[in-house]
């Protein structure tokens, strides 16, 4: 018989990262090959419980295992957080547009992530760690609510932090709200997009987290000279099938499932209320 | 393609002859209206060829309403479908372009659409809420069909559409070749129901639909008619086009099951997310989007537009909206702007 493409994929949990109070990493070994291009998704099932799509936050080039970061939201993700190691969960993908990165040669990159939107770029940023070659440099610009909202801490604060004496990378860093251990800056992820050492020009930049966030980084994005066809959104929706068929997610005449999730604001910019 | 001459008890006798062996649907009278009903001996003759098209799309045979998509289905059985009018085989282009012509094939819809014959029938009485003339379908097949049969006399000239059609005639002796006479009743007939057509819709003006596109804002939908929807959903499930739907787990046991079941743009729950924030929070948005994704989005996505004319979203409607006057007051409302 033909390939059903509702069947997914068995995966063993083989650990469940507690990453902030509301956000999780599941590390996950699928029983059979299984590969994505950063800015993909895959459908999760948790047996019984329900079907939920998300991005993969890990490197597109680990072949081993998958992992997804997921913010505890409803009754899909209240029941991943309570995963254990050795249950059986269910993908099924990988889908939709990944980030292009073959347009991102020879250009700066600039990578901005708020939150849980830090799971695809954390791909995306292992990707062009990868690949660190083709890019004159790479700037990223996190921002969580508070410090400990902060998912990927060991990361972000330490060790990708070492990569920017060996490549052309280097790290903004804010939070809405410090505390007094905090180093870094204050403020909304806006903040770290003031005085930007890059050549805009040249430069794309990629953008992930809460639709507010979006909204505003894209407006900052275009005020300093950012064009809308070199901003990439990462899209988000009510979703099913992911592969074009339940018509759930679209923004416009746009699928998020199969032309996204991955959009450039110039795609986007004249379609109903994409700022939710 | 070929057109034969068949009486009616000689098809009548035919299609007895072919109930063992096959499940076959027939529309069937029922309070005013016409509903499939599987075929028997006992209500053979009762099978109703001249008048329109029946209650339910023909897309109940390819996409039910629930069904399991994991695990597979073992066995899908092979069905006739007697009496479908020209909108709904228009409809099924839409269904294909989803369900089969994409890159990613829905194995159930794909296997029931191999295993259907089509027996389609022109439409000689249209309903007042029918408007396939509107959207530039004739009330008669013209293609998608396995076997088309026209009333005229008392019989039918059968067109036959395909081989699958071809080989279910076989070389029986009752169907003739027809003479011009017959062709030119037949033409004459057809035309009298496009002038009915035209008579029911006369007041209405859809021919600039394509001018919706990009009519999102919710203030062109703002109309009174539109203030009676209930969010019912009826238009969308009554629909030959509407293809919605929402996946369900119910796996146990590390087997995994998942359930397909229609769903409608029109529930204000459809495209809410886990944040609790949907991209349509009003009932105007949502009638835009159904209206938008009929005449536009199926536009782009595959060519056609996803509407046939089959009325079936008027005569269904709870909050007695007519799409067509609807529509004619929206694109006049882009014009004024």
């Amino acid at each position: 018989m033909e390939k059903n493409i509702y069947r997914p994929i068995k995966c063993e949990v083989i650990d469940n990262i507690k990453e902030s109070p509301t956000i999780n990493t599941i590390v996950l070994k699928p029983y059979e090959e299984f590969s994505f291009l950063a800015g993909q998704f895959a459908s999760l099932t948790v047996p019984g419980i329900g079907e939920a799509p998300f991005t993969p936050s890990s490197s597109p080039f680990d072949k081993e295992k998958i992992e997804f970061t997921v913010m505890k939201t409803g009754r899909v993700t209240e029941k991943i957080h309570e995963l254990k190691k050795g249950e059986i969960v269910g993908i099924r993908g990988p889908y939709g547009r990944p980030y292009p990165l073959e347009k991102f040669k020879d250009k700066e990159v600039l990578l901005v992530g708020g939150g849980v939107g830090l799971a695809p770029i954390r791909a995306l940023f292992l990707a062009l760690v990868e690949t660190y070659k083709d890019y004159k440099k790479i700037v990223f610009c996190c921002g969580a609510r508070t410090p400990s909202d902060y998912i990927y801490k060991e990361l972000i604060f330490d060790k990708w932090q070492k990569l920017c004496e060996k490549i052309p990378l280097c790290f903004r860093i804010t939070v809405d709200k410090r505390d007094e251990n905090w180093k870094y800056m204050e403020g909304v992820v806006t903040v770290t997009l003031s005085n930007l050492d890059m050549d805009i020009k040249n430069s794309v930049a990629i953008v992930c987290g809460p639709p507010i966030m979006m909204k505003f980084t894209t407006l900052k994005l275009l005020e300093i000279g950012f064009s809308e066809e070199n901003i990439y959104l990462s899209m988000e929706r009510k979703m099913y099938c992911g592969v074009g068929h339940c018509r759930h997610c679209m923004i416009g005449e746009l699928f998020v499932c199969k032309d996204g999730p991955v959009f450039t604001y110039q795609e986007l910019k004249d379609k109903p209320n994409i700022w939710v | 393609m070929e057109k034969l001459y068949i009486k009616l008890e000689d098809w009548q006798g035919f299609i007895k002859g072919k109930l063992e062996g096959n499940r076959i649907y027939a529309p069937v009278e029922n309070n005013n209206f016409l509903f499939y009903e599987i075929l028997n001996e006992k209500n053979l003759e009762k099978v109703v060829y001249d008048k329109a098209r029946t209650v339910e799309p023909l897309k109940i045979f390819l996409y039910p309403i629930k069904e399991f998509v994991v695990p597979e289905i073992e066995n899908i059985e092979n069905i006739v479908v007697m009496g479908v009018t020209s909108c709904d085989l228009k409809g099924l282009e839409i269904l294909d372009s989803v369900f089969i012509k994409g890159d990613y094939k829905d194995l159930n819809y794909k296997r029931r659409r191999e295993n259907l014959l089509i027996i389609s029938i022109d439409c000689k009485e249209p309903y007042n809420s029918c408007f396939c003339n509107l959207v530039g379908i004739n009330p008669y097949p013209e293609k998608n069909f396995d076997l088309n049969l026209s009333k005229i006399e008392s019989g039918f000239i059968v067109e036959v559409g395909s081989e699958k059609g071809k080989e279910f005639i076989g070389d029986d002796k009752r169907f003739y070749r027809i003479n011009e006479t017959q062709i030119k009743n037949l033409e004459e007939d057809r035309k009298k129901v496009i002038e009915k057509l035209e008579e029911i819709n006369r007041i209405f003006n859809l021919k600039d639909f394509e001018n919706l596109e990009g009519m999102y804002q919710k203030e062109y939908w703002e109309i009174s008619d539109v203030k009676n929807c209930v969010s019912c959903g009826s238009c969308t499930f009554n629909c030959p086009t509407c293809v919605c739907f929402l996946l369900e787990d119910t796996s146990d046991d590390g087997n995994f099951k998942k359930v397909k079941v229609w769903d409608s743009c029109l529930f204000p729950g459809y495209a809410k997310m886990a944040s609790g924030e949907t991209p349509r929070p009003t009932l105007y948005d949502r009638y835009a989007n159904r209206m938008l994704c009929k005449y536009w989005y199926m536009k782009d996505n595959f060519d056609i537009i996803g509407c046939t004319g089959c009325g079936r979203c008027i005569s269904g409607c709870i909050g007695k909206i007519d799409k067509r006057k609807v529509l004619t007051e929206v694109l006049s409302r882009k014009i004024k702007v």
